[in-house]
């Protein structure tokens, strides 16, 4: 293998496969890049549960193939001169990087140990551009649960039926749901996809009306950008009904400004203990939220105008799940539906059906 | 104002206790000792008389015998030391509330500002030390200082139905001239590397330069440097349940064995333990911790999250699966634990969308099932913990 390219294209090509490449793994090969050079310049890694291959513009002088250390080669070629990089294997698996007056020669792995990315069939591509797919991922991605025992939580519902794409993450104590109107003529979708595939498809995808192609199988999802393809395994189970779950009836509708009330939660949180839990706490009557706080560390009083429709309610809650949730809407104002204070309360957009944000409470002793 | 704090220290804990219940044991050498069957046939306790032949805690049974071959053994009782303990407490708490258990025979007092009320401290001593004698039959030293690890000291001094009062400004003349060893806190390994550095005497540590202590012993090295002066500030803080990060039980196992439906059985054991302590408090836990101690002393902790219980049979079953996933059959094991952490709090609840789903049957099944665990513990506390069991741990 013979290849050149630029040290820009080159950093940027390992930098996103470096995303799939196990930092520990008992077989070595696992810890390395894929390099591939045949006509064009192919890099990949795969840790198995997910896998990215991507293109790096160069220039073919001599096809072949080499796995190399991924840390040593990002890091090496991270600290090059912004110049051509020249890489070539030598018969011996060595591989000699070289770059204005730098030269290195490091040891790789024959390529045929490295797992090549599962064969996924390019049939019933689902079309969307890459800005709508990252909104959507970014926020919902936030409300993916922990909790290793509901694996199936651990993951995002994308679901796609009567021409409306929808992510859905829940992670026992709250819920975000997006919708998006798709004009596409792909047959229903319905996958549950890792937390940590979309935290780093998240990263690839670009504010940008590029089109991603998403393909999938039974266990397995495709996502084919530009010069990238990311293929992750999938969540098997049943994902919770999440329909069935929103209350359909409300106690208290109020309509409030997100800017405010998240700046409102957001210092009304200063004096919480993330670890503790304490809650924050509404009080909501006669058009006026307050929002109040007390804790060991001292207390804050915060007093909020709203519209609203219903009786009056005490209620707590993490501050953590509505800032999470107030921070990726866009809409400059929200309502909120609230059932009691130990039922859940959904935040959702004044027209349309954008988006419901659900939130369970807590409960304190007193009540 | 001053501080006053006691050490209450009761002597021969566990041979005083089965004398008190058969006095014929007062006047002959006696001692508690496990089983010379198994492993943990050593002397537990030994009574004052069996003491005077030079028979010692910790001494394997047919040494004690070669030295005092009278030597009335008795076998352990520990419920019936632990209910000894637990009266021995209430005692302590009609003098202070601020009262610090530190194992099962001693406990820390803090009686500061009391004179008004209860005298002088040594009449406040003599007064406990009398009524636990009278009450309980029991003897007890009472150490009295103005802090913790001076009154631990001074517990010490003056064996048994002693009562020593060392204070922080009697250090240089009652504290230093002592070996290091009867300082609170050394063991055999500190001592052996003070002694290597010269340092022989508690004074000698309290005359050290303390930076030096520190680059030797580390943060150990100020505290250790601190107590030889007489210096501790440490509070008497009473033990509650609501402060404890987690309520757990362990036990050494007669026979090293391999058997993993005996080790559950063992568990289950522990489970139920654990299990009534955390509802006598009404704490629930999140985290379920078991411990697993092989023949060669290596240990290994495995832990797994479950929503907030305190039911004996979550517990045990949470325990049960980790130990089925990480029993290594080839390995002899020594000692089971098992733990419940994490404990939610009583007052703040955050809600969860499983509350409203999981169907009410499931909902009520807990109740109950709460319940029924709560009314076999108030049995057990009436009528004994034999009293009702659970089939699986019958033979």
């Amino acid at each position: 293998m013979k290849v050149s390219c630029s040290k820009e294209n080159l950093t940027e090509g390992i930098n996103m496969v470096q995303k799939a490449v196990s930092s520990k793994s008992t077989l070595p090969i696992l810890e390395g890049i894929l390099i591939e050079a045949n006509q064009e310049l192919k890099l990949t890694g795969n840790d198995l549960e997910l896998g990215i291959e991507c293109k790096v513009p160069a220039d073919i002088q001599e096809n072949g193939s080499i796995v190399i250390n991924s840390k040593i080669f990002g890091d090496i070629v991270r600290r090059l001169p912004d110049a051509e990089v020249f890489i070539e294997v030598t018969g011996s698996n060595m591989v000699i990087i070289e770059c204005e007056n730098s030269h290195f020669e490091i040891k790789g792995i024959p390529s045929s140990g490295f797992p090549a990315l599962p064969e996924i069939k390019k049939e019933n591509a689902f079309v969307v551009n890459q800005e709508i797919l990252r909104n959507m991922i970014k926020q919902t991605l936030f409300a993916v649960s922990m909790d290793e025992n509901r694996p199936i939580l651990t993951g995002s519902l994308m679901e796609c039926k009567d021409k409306k794409l929808t992510f859905v993450s829940i992670d026992g104590f709250r819920m975000a749901l997006r919708n998006y109107e798709v004009d596409n003529e792909a047959e229903n979708l319905k996958v549950v996809i890792p937390g940590k595939t979309l935290n780093e498809i998240l990263k690839i995808l670009q504010p940008v009306k590029d089109e991603v192609s998403i393909y999938s199988t039974n266990n397995q999802i495709l996502f084919d950008m530009n010069n990238c393809k990311v293929v992750s395994r999938l969540l098997e189970g049943e994902y919770l009904n999440y329909n069935g779950i929103i209350p359909q009836d409300y106690e208290i509708k109020i309509k409030v400004n997100t800017k405010e009330l998240l700046a409102g939660i957001e210092r009304a949180s200063l004096v919480t203990v993330d670890e503790k839990r304490y809650p924050v706490k509404f009080n909501i009557a006669n058009d006026k939220m307050v929002i109040t706080s007390n804790t060991d560390i001292g207390a804050v009083r915060e007093e909020l105008k709203i519209d609203m429709d219903g009786g009056k309610m005490d209620i707590g809650f993490n501050p953590r799940y509505f800032i999470d949730a107030l921070k990726v809407i866009e809409e400059e104002q929200i309502n909120i539906f609230l059932t009691s204070n130990v039922g859940p309360c959904t935040i959702r957009p004044v027209d349309k059906d954008r988006f419901a944000y659900m939130v369970l409470p807590v409960r304190t002793r007193n009540e | 104002m001053q501080r006053v704090v006691f050490l209450v220290d009761m002597n021969a804990f566990f041979i005083s206790c089965e004398a008190s219940r058969s006095p014929a044991l007062r006047d002959v050498p006696a001692a508690v000792a496990g089983d010379p069957k198994n492993r943990s046939g050593i002397i537990l306790a030994a009574n004052y008389e069996a003491r005077k032949y030079k028979v010692k805690t910790t001494m394997v049974i047919h040494e004690a015998k070669k030295l005092c071959p009278n030597l009335v053994l008795v076998p352990p009782d520990h419920d019936f030391y632990s209910q000894k303990s637990k009266e021995v407490m209430n005692i302590l708490s009609r003098y202070s509330p601020l009262i610090q258990q530190n194992s099962i025979d001693e406990a820390w007092m803090d009686l500061t500002g009391s004179k008004a009320l209860l005298g002088e401290p040594l009449e406040i001593a003599r007064s406990i030390m009398d009524t636990i004698l009278n009450e309980l039959g029991l003897w007890c030293s009472v150490g009295i200082s103005d802090n913790k690890s001076l009154a631990k000291m001074a517990s010490e001094f003056k064996k048994p139905l002693g009562i020593t009062e060392l204070y922080q400004k009697d250090v240089k003349e009652k504290l230093w001239p002592l070996p290091v060893r009867d300082m609170y806190g050394i063991g055999r390994q500190t001592e052996a590397r003070l002694l290597n550095l010269g340092i022989s005497k508690i004074g000698d540590i309290a005359g050290c330069d303390s930076k030096l202590l520190v680059k030797i012993f580390g943060k150990y090295g100020a505290e250790m440097y601190r107590l030889a002066n007489g210096i501790d500030n440490s509070p008497v803080e009473p033990n509650t349940f609501g402060d404890s990060k987690s309520v757990g039980r362990s036990t050494t196992l007669r026979d090293d064995i391999t058997d993993i439906d005996y080790a559950k059985k063992v568990l289950l054991q522990l489970a139920e333990e654990v299990g009534a302590d955390a509802r006598r408090y009404g704490s629930k836990g999140r985290t379920v911790s078991i411990e697993i101690k092989y023949s060669d002393f290596k240990t290994i902790t495995r832990q797994k999250s479950i929503p907030a219980t305190f039911l004996t049979r979550e517990i045990y079953n949470t325990g049960a699966g980790l130990l089925d996933k990480y029993w290594d059959t080839t390995r002899p094991v020594r000692l089971l634990g098992i733990s419940l952490s994490n404990f939610e709090d009583k007052d703040l609840r955050q809600m969860s969308i499983f509350d409203t789903l999981e169907n009410e049957q499931n909902v009520d099944r807990t109740k109950k099932e709460e319940q029924l665990e709560k009314t076999i513990d108030k049995l057990r506390q009436k009528f004994g913990d034999e009293k009702i069991k659970r089939a699986k741990t019958i033979k």
